[in-house]
Order: structure tokens, then sequence, then C-alpha cells
């Protein structure tokens, strides 16, 4: 047992650094070692993972907010997608076809890989106009970038697409349980044309609020085991603080070129779920 | 896109809401680690109730921090008189409440 519990945490102390490092929630290594190395039951493992999403955004967000990576204005407009979309999906759950939405939501993800593949080079957006609601909500942003030794100041387009695509991925995650935060960055980085590390910065921010609906929920049905969420809690909590000081001194292209196999994995995961 | 060369830490207009939500993450996420080392330290003394006492406590800290942190964004906009976003806060706030209260209605 007790062994057991040091190696669940080292595992969640790794899944804290990449999961802060790519705005995403860790639950893409959380739930398959869980599960398939230690013998924990789906509910349980996912209920774990849930909760560590949370731990993933605090501890990384801190140093975020510090260097002003994360835009918050960004965030809180884009959380009310989310928030709508995952109540939505709730509601909606057993009127749509699950299928359906995997290979929907699949194909999106590869079109997203790819476009992703096609920027692999480049280290910050350039020419980017500001929309006129972007403008009226003041969304654009500026961070104090530590590897290239200059402030970057940016602006924000596509600030209704948007919202509407947060919408959808929101009650992707209400209803499927994966990809809230892919979606989140891919949005920022394709359609908002923000930087990436600010785009992983502010899905990082964003992610703790989504999933603190759903872990209140599992919370409710008793899925929380305290004595496996713990130390997955604890070890995603100091990784993912780690992870955060490292990724304000990586390049926005090493960090893409991370995160290019795992929305590819992402993606086919999606489309074999849909197709089974 | 424009950058240029400037000082490292030029204050940002928004630096106020940031510097406070960094800070309520900070306490929140410090609150839930030492609960669950504790809770995690007294498994090892092999009092396993008090053990998964203290940590659920420390679960329930950390999930009350992101709301706590829209509620505090949204305080911060009222006080700066941005009502669009603080009104952008309370429909965050009334869907995850609502999100919470179907949950609870379906486990």
């Amino acid at each position: 047992m007790l062994i057991h519990t040091v190696e669940i945490f080292m595992i969640s102390i790794v899944a804290g650094v990449f999961g802060s490092i790519l705005g995403l929630g860790g639950g893409i290594i959380i739930v398959p070692v869980l599960t398939l190395v230690f013998g924990v039951s789906m509910r349980t493992a996912v209920a774990a993972s849930t909760v560590s999403i949370i731990a993933t955004s605090t501890g990384a967000a801190v140093a975020f907010l510090q260097d002003r990576l994360t835009n918050t204005r960004v965030a809180m407009w884009l959380e009310m997608g989310t928030a709508t979309g995952a109540l939505s999906g709730a509601l909606l759950a057993g009127y749509l076809s699950q299928r359906f939405l995997f290979l929907l939501f699949g194909l999106l993800l590869c079109y997203s890989g790819y476009n992703m593949f096609k920027a692999r080079k480049a280290e910050l957006p350039e020419g980017v106009e500001p929309d006129r609601l972007s403008q009226k909500l003041r969304l654009s942003g500026s961070y104090v970038d530590r590897l290239l030794g200059r402030r970057i100041d940016y602006q924000v387009t596509g600030t209704l697409p948007g919202l509407i695509i947060m919408y959808f991925s929101g009650i992707a995650a209400g209803l499927l349980g994966i990809g809230a935060g892919i979606f989140k960055v891919a949005a920022m980085d394709q359609i908002m044309k923000m930087p990436f590390k600010a785009s992983t910065a502010t899905s990082n921010f964003m992610i703790g609020v989504t999933a603190a609906s759903g872990a209140v929920v599992y919370f409710a049905r008793g899925d929380v085991k305290p004595l496996i969420a713990g130390p997955v809690v604890l070890g995603v909590l100091l990784g993912a603080i780690a992870g955060a000081r490292l990724m304000v001194r990586l390049k926005a292209t090493t960090i893409r070129k991370l995160f290019i196999p795992l929305i590819v994995y992402t993606a086919l995961e999606m489309i074999y779920r849909g197709l089974k | 896109m424009s950058t240029h060369e400037h000082d490292l830490h030029t204050p940002s207009p928004h630096e106020p809401l940031e510097m406070t939500l960094a800070r309520l993450l900070r306490i929140g996420s410090f609150v839930a680690a030492v609960l669950i080392a504790l809770g995690i330290a007294v498994m090892l003394f092999g009092n396993e109730k008090m053990a998964s006492g203290l940590v659920t406590a420390g679960l329930v800290a950390l999930m009350a921090t992101p709301v706590m942190r829209v509620a505090t964004a949204g305080l911060i906009f009222v006080r700066e008189r941005d009502w669009r976003f603080a009104c952008f806060c309370l429909v965050v706030i009334c869907a995850l409440i609502a999100g919470m209260l179907l949950g609870h209605a379906h486990a």
C-alpha cells in the first residue's frame, strides 16, 4: 500500500509537469496509469483525474499569473462558453449520439492538429488585427517572455467564434469527459491567434473552473477515494508548480512540438471510440 | 503583432487583478497540499479514518479554490465598474452552481 502510494505520487508529479506546460489536465497520463498499472476502477481513476485537473490549474496558475502569461480577460470571456456548454452537455446527455460527437470532435482535432503542424516553426503569431469585439472587451495582452528576454504585446481576434467553439468544447467535455484542455489551447492558438504560451497558460487557468463542477459531482457520488486521489493531487500540485517554472523558460515551438503528438493521439482515440 | 524591447518589469494596468488571483490560488493550493500531506503522513501511522478525513478536507479546499477565484474576479470587476466582465463572472458562477445542482440530482 505504501509503495503504491509513493509510486502514484511520483507518476502524478510527471503528469503535473506535462499538464502545466501544455495547458491540459494530465488525465491523459493519470487515467491509463491508475487503471492499467494499479488496477484502480475506471470511475475512481476518472474522479481522481478530474480533481487533479484543479491541482494542475491552481498549482501552475500562480507562476503564469505573475509572469502575466495568463490572459485573465480572455479566460473570463471564454469561461462563459465552457461553463454554459458543460451545463448544456449535462442537460443534453441521452439526447445526443455519443458516437456522432466522438467522431465530430475527433475529426475537428485532426484538422486542428494539421494546422498546428503547419505552424510548427512560428514562435509568435504575426500581423494579427483585433476584431471589433476584441477591442471593445479590451482582450489584448502583454507578457514578459523569459526566454526571449523582452515584452510581447499581442492582439486577439476571432472573439465570437472562439466563444462558440468553447461552448461546443464545453459540451464535449461534459458529455465525453475528454479533450477539455486540448480544445481550449487549439481555439486560442488557431482561431483567436494568441501566442502559443499565452494560449496554454490561459487554458491552464480555465480548466480548473470546468473541472471543479465535475469534481463536485464525483465527490457527491463517492467516487473520489481519498487514499487514491490524495497522493495524485499532491503529486500533480508539486509537478505543476515545477512545470510552470520550466514552461516560462521554454520556446513556444518546443511546447508546440510536445503538443502535436498529444492532439493526434486524442483525435485518434476519439475517432476510435466513435467507430467502435 | 508588435514586439519591442522593454523594461522587464513594466507595470500593466491589469496587474492588481492578476496579483490578487495569484495570491488566492497560492493560499488555496498551500492549504490543500498541507492537509493532504498531513493525511498521508497520518496514514503511515495506520490511522486510516483520520487520514481520509484530512485528505478529504484538503480535496474540498482544492475544489473550492477555482470557484472562489471566479467570485473574487467578479468582485474586482464590480469594484472597477467593469460591469460587462462582472456580468461574465456571474454567468459562469450561475452555470457552475446549476451544473453542480443538476449533477447532485443525477448522482
